[in-house]
């Protein structure tokens, strides 16, 4: 027994095949997966279990009761960037917008090269991420449900005959309620706190919320197990020789840390990819109503091989107010003209990298842009001007201070959020050079293995859910000892309607 | 149609405000508090990305408010409802 063992008191203790920490995108899925497939399966969630009668479609109550942090974690460096991470069970995928992209093949291909990671390749993750987009539901958005803030840029895109598309989701029964963000009042955004989390518990997974999972016991190189403060302040053990860490890139990276595990490369919390983004307005003749429809549902990908991609966003008033580029009288009037408002977002698989440490047992996430980063914002912008001019804008309003064109705008002129962190505890076949081995087990260490954003070796240039949910799954049945086998049908699927 | 409840976009603020960790929380708070006083604009008219992120805080409750969002198209109370209704009817979680 540790001392920290001792230090916490003797509370109650649950013994389990596997404890998984975390009810996110890596967490529920390897817990359903296991679960399903006969173990004994116990999953500790720091956040709550929420209630879909009680999202309001209010951003700013939503905010402070889905997010953690009220959705206001932001790295240190220019520019700062806002963070937002979901917290309960869901985590994440319960305030995403719900995009759905399979990991590009040129990104494999750089991880078997860079990381040495040889078996993941797109044939052998094929069935992983088959198996999860039957699980999710996943489908094309179609124009009707997208809306008009797509149609503005899908007129802009056609005009100028750059590559575009609609946006696969993992929705069912979406009437485009315009709050994936904020709570899906429907239930029709299926993210895993009401997909996988509930097949978990049917196959007899102890979902535990509001357990804050404190170290992951080692003894003698293999796992024992973890201990955790529960939310009513009692302690919990749970005893497995197989535990899956999936608290996410932020703090899967402090509770390993903090466990004294992963340490031995040196990249535990370094490596922090972002997805840096921010967000267009363009004042239009024709009535928008951005948040009629699926926010984020079109996409423009004509400058991707340079790391710049455009994908829809769109939100309520009281969101737009907050992130028009504007003030004063100037914001007001825009303000005033809410329904001609259209919304682009422009996101960029960065080349910069962060690093997460703990201080005073909060994360402090350090992140500066570099030139090249700063380029593609520069040129990003740019076109994204062009994009709603071509559309037939009446103005554009660019995130960027009053006067400053896009080609001379500096790192600390832009105003930038991320929703894509990666990297920290990445994988790497070579243990000098990475946290987990190519089947994400930490190096060193036999029963730990991580299963969330932190092992993505490098940025992807697209959303990430659905990366982590194929990892999960080939990690899943990795332990299992089984070949991923095709999905399960779930043919109980509503059919899509239109507001 | 929602009735007006003057309440909600200052609630909904404080609320957003309190769950922010600090500093940020303290950050906010003075930010607001400049916004809403005339000669607290004239302090944040000095510097355009604080006055930009002082005016997006206090319109943010603003138009949390469906006295100022309802005029606008958005009905929160409306698609909370509608979802709720959905969800009831086809016995989703």
């Amino acid at each position: 027994m540790t001392g920290r063992r001792r230090r916490a008191g003797v509370g109650r203790i649950i013994e389990a095949d596997v404890c998984v920490i975390g009810a996110g995108a890596g967490g529920a899925v390897a817990a359903a997966e296991l679960a399903e497939g006969g173990a004994s399966v116990v999953v500790l969630e720091q956040g709550p279990r929420h209630d879909a009668d009680r999202f309001s479609a209010r951003p700013l109550d939503m905010l402070a009761r889905l997010y953690r942090d009220g959705g206001q974690t932001t790295t240190l460096g220019t520019p700062p960037i806002l963070l937002p991470l979901g917290r309960g069970l869901g985590g994440t995928t319960l305030v995403n917008s719900g995009t759905c992209f399979r990991t590009p093949p040129a990104v494999l291909e750089r991880w078997r090269r860079e990381f040495g990671l040889e078996p993941l390749t797109a044939d052998a993750l094929d069935p992983c991420f088959a198996r999860v987009e039957a699980a999710l539901s996943i489908s094309e958005v179609t124009p009707e449900l997208a809306g008009g803030n797509a149609a503005v840029a899908r007129r802009g895109a056609e005009a100028l005959g750059w590559s575009h598309g609609y946006l696969r989701r993992n929705a069912r029964g979406c009437v485009g309620s315009g709050v994936c963000a904020f709570g899906c009042p429907t239930s029709a955004k299926q993210h895993v706190g009401i997909t996988y989390v509930p097949r978990a518990e049917a196959a007899g997974a102890q979902v535990i919320a509001g357990a804050d999972v404190r170290h992951v016991l080692v003894e003698r190189g293999a796992a024992r197990g973890v201990e955790a403060r529960l939310f009513d302040g009692g302690h919990l053990e749970v005893r497995a020789p197989t535990v899956v860490v999936a608290a996410g890139t932020i703090h899967t990276p402090l509770l390993l840390a903090r466990s004294g595990l992963g340490r031995a490369s040196g990249q535990l919390g370094r490596n922090l990819a972002l997805h840096p983004a921010t967000g267009a307005f363009a004042l239009m003749d024709e009535l928008v109503d951005m948040a009629n429809g699926v926010p984020q549902s079109f996409y423009v990908d004509e400058f991707a091989s340079e790391g710049i991609m455009f994908e829809g966003v769109a939100g309520p008033p009281s969101y737009v107010a907050m992130s028009l580029p504007l003030n004063g009288r100037r914001h007001e009037a825009a303000m005033a003209e809410y329904r001609r408002l259209a919304m682009f977002g422009l996101m960029v698989s960065d080349g910069s990298r962060g690093s997460v440490r703990a201080l005073a047992g909060r994360p402090v996430i350090r992140y500066e842009l570099i030139e090249e980063d700063v380029a593609r914002f520069r040129k990003g912008l740019a076109r994204m001007e062009e994009l709603f001019r071509a559309a037939g804008a009446r103005e554009v309003y660019l995130p960027l201070p009053h006067g400053v064109a896009p080609e001379r705008a500096r790192a600390r002129d832009l105003k930038l959020m991320a929703f894509h962190p990666l990297g920290t505890a990445r994988a790497d076949a070579r243990p000098a050079h990475g946290v987990v081995d190519e089947h994400l087990q930490l190096h060193g260490v036999r029963g730990v293995h991580v299963a969330d954003g932190s092992v993505v070796p490098s940025a992807l240039g697209v959303n990430p859910q659905l990366t982590i949910m194929a990892l999960a799954t080939r990690l899943a049945f990795g332990l299992l000892g089984r070949v991923v086998p095709p999905p399960t049908d779930r043919s109980d699927r509503a059919p899509e309607r239109v507001a | 149609m929602s009735r007006a409840k003057p309440d909600v976009g200052r609630e909904g603020l404080d609320r957003f405000v309190d769950s922010a960790p600090q500093p940020q929380r303290s950050g906010m708070r003075l930010l607001i508090a400049l916004e809403r006083r005339p000669r607290g604009r004239r302090v944040l008219a000095r510097a355009h990305a604080i006055d930009q992120l002082a005016t997006g805080l206090v319109a943010m409750g603003r138009y949390e408010d469906p006295a100022n969002a309802v005029p606008l198209g958005w009905d929160a109370d409306a698609v909370a409802a509608r979802g709720r209704a959905l969800r009831r009817e086809e016995g989703r979680l």
